[in-house]
């Protein structure tokens, strides 16, 4: 679903990500987990490509994305993202945000998407909030609406950059329920986090990253259980 | 006093055709002003570097020469090119400098947009042109609103220095019957009462248009 070979990125003179190599499969759930600045969320954007590569291969469907010659819009039409701080758009209604990807990029005709938009806004628990300011939401409903938004494209891969890390703790709960079901759902995903309840009960694969590498991988029971590398071991000894 | 009252009481006529005049170079040469620095704005956001460059030589210019010289510029500077009448010199002058400063409005209101916006916009697919029309932009223009009134006004008052091109408007008109009359004093404060009247007017629509924003997203 997802290929990165040897991928590089800088930051100025800061090498964020060290040749990385990393393989999603259909309806696989990976978790990155790592401390800041280990460059996880920098992995996640490139797979997007908010952030350019400075090197390296990203192939989405097996198809290598060259920025310089592949349209970006139309690989990201496939690749959901939902941001740390949910950038619903402020002006739009809950619905109008959900709608107007599939309407002015899909040119789905209006009447369809409302209907799809409707049904996902039920399917995240806001079916009654279509007609609502995001403003008037709690940080738990923004960041339901902005999946409800992201899956509206009909995705074949959703990436979540720290979806809960700006939520007040009692709502953490209510999003990683929506991202739970989607998971049951079969939705491939990948997932940038600190909820590692989440992480070990949804991964499919933690994937764990130190200063620009992974630094270990697996399946998370034995990640928790028996971390290998002395950095795991260091970072699961401070956030368990 | 009476004569005063008297003055203003016979000039209202003569008057309200020049204050008809104002409110035309005003209004054409701002509607023509938004225009300008709505596509200059566009031009600097896009970041490609010599569009920034044509922006920023814009804006460096007319910010930095003041508008009187603009005028005669465009009016007597430029005979030999182009012939313009008085009041196409003046509006497309008033136009040119109000231009570049709504051109920085709206560049800033457009910058202040939280990066998170472009990016959730994209991520959906959506092309950047597609997502400043239908994201960026609308949350911009609402910002620029405050702004913008003020820069009206501004433009308003700044038209009384096409009376320097023989264009008959309150300035001028009251410029004509002081020196006839030698009444400086009144004929300049009646100029000031039928500006002020007129910007007691423009800030009300503006008072009226902001509360709507607010009410209606």
């Amino acid at each position: 679903m997802i290929k990165v070979e040897q991928l590089h990125k800088y930051f100025g003179d800061l090498h964020v990500l060290k040749g990385v190599d990393l393989d999603v499969a259909p309806q696989e759930v990976v978790v990155m987990i790592g401390a800041s600045g280990s460059g996880k969320s920098t992995l996640l954007r490139c797979l997007n490509f908010l952030e350019m590569k400075d090197d390296g291969r990203i192939l989405i469907d097996g198809e290598e994305v060259d920025p310089a010659t592949t349209p970006l819009n139309k690989v990201r039409e496939h690749v959901g993202m939902v941001f740390q701080h949910f950038n619903l758009f402020p002006h739009m209604t809950v619905l109008e945000n959900v709608i107007e990807a599939p309407v002015h990029v899909k040119k789905t005709p209006k009447a369809e998407a409302i209907k799809q938009g409707q049904a996902l806004l039920e399917k995240v628990g806001l079916g009654d909030k279509g007609d609502v300011y995001p403003e008037k939401l709690s940080g738990g409903q923004k960041q339901r609406v902005a999946i409800a938004r992201a899956l509206a494209m009909e995705p074949s891969v959703m990436l979540f950059d720290e979806p809960t890390s700006a939520l007040d703790p009692e709502l953490v709960g209510e999003v990683l329920e929506v991202m739970k079901g989607l998971a049951a759902d079969g939705m491939t995903m990948v997932v940038v986090t600190h909820e590692m309840g989440f992480a070990r009960e949804v991964a499919d694969r933690v994937v764990f990253l130190d200063s620009g590498q992974i630094a270990e991988q697996g399946d998370p029971e034995t990640f928790f259980e028996k971390p290998q590398h002395p950095k795991a071991r260091q970072f699961l000894s401070r956030v368990l | 006093m009476t004569s005063f009252f008297e003055n203003l009481i016979s000039t209202f006529p003569a008057f309200m055709e020049a204050a008809w005049m104002t409110l035309r170079l005003t209004g054409v040469s701002l509607v023509l002003a938004l225009v300008i620095g709505l596509v200059f704005a566009l031009m600097k956001v896009t970041g490609v570097r010599w569009l920034s460059y044509i922006y920023s030589g814009y804006v460096g210019i007319i910010r930095g020469t003041p508008l009187i010289v603009q005028i005669m510029w465009l009016y007597f500077g430029i005979t030999h090119i182009v012939v313009l009448s008085a009041f196409w010199a003046g509006t497309i002058a008033l136009a040119i400098h109000s231009g570049a400063y709504i051109a920085e409005i709206f560049r800033g209101c457009i910058q202040s947009v939280d990066k998170g916006q472009m990016e959730a916009a994209e991520s959906l697919g959506m092309k950047p042109a597609l997502a400043m029309r239908r994201v960026i932009l609308p949350q911009a223009l609402k910002r620029a609103i405050p702004p913008l009134g003020n820069q009206f006004i501004i433009g308003l008052k700044d038209s009384s220095l096409v009376a320097f091109i023989g264009i008959t408007e309150i300035f001028s008109l009251s410029m004509d019957n002081a020196a006839v009359t030698f009444k400086q004093l009144e004929f300049y404060t009646i100029a000031g009462l039928y500006y002020l009247a007129m910007v007691a007017i423009v800030t009300f629509i503006l008072s009226r248009v902001e509360n709507r924003m607010d009410t209606a997203k």
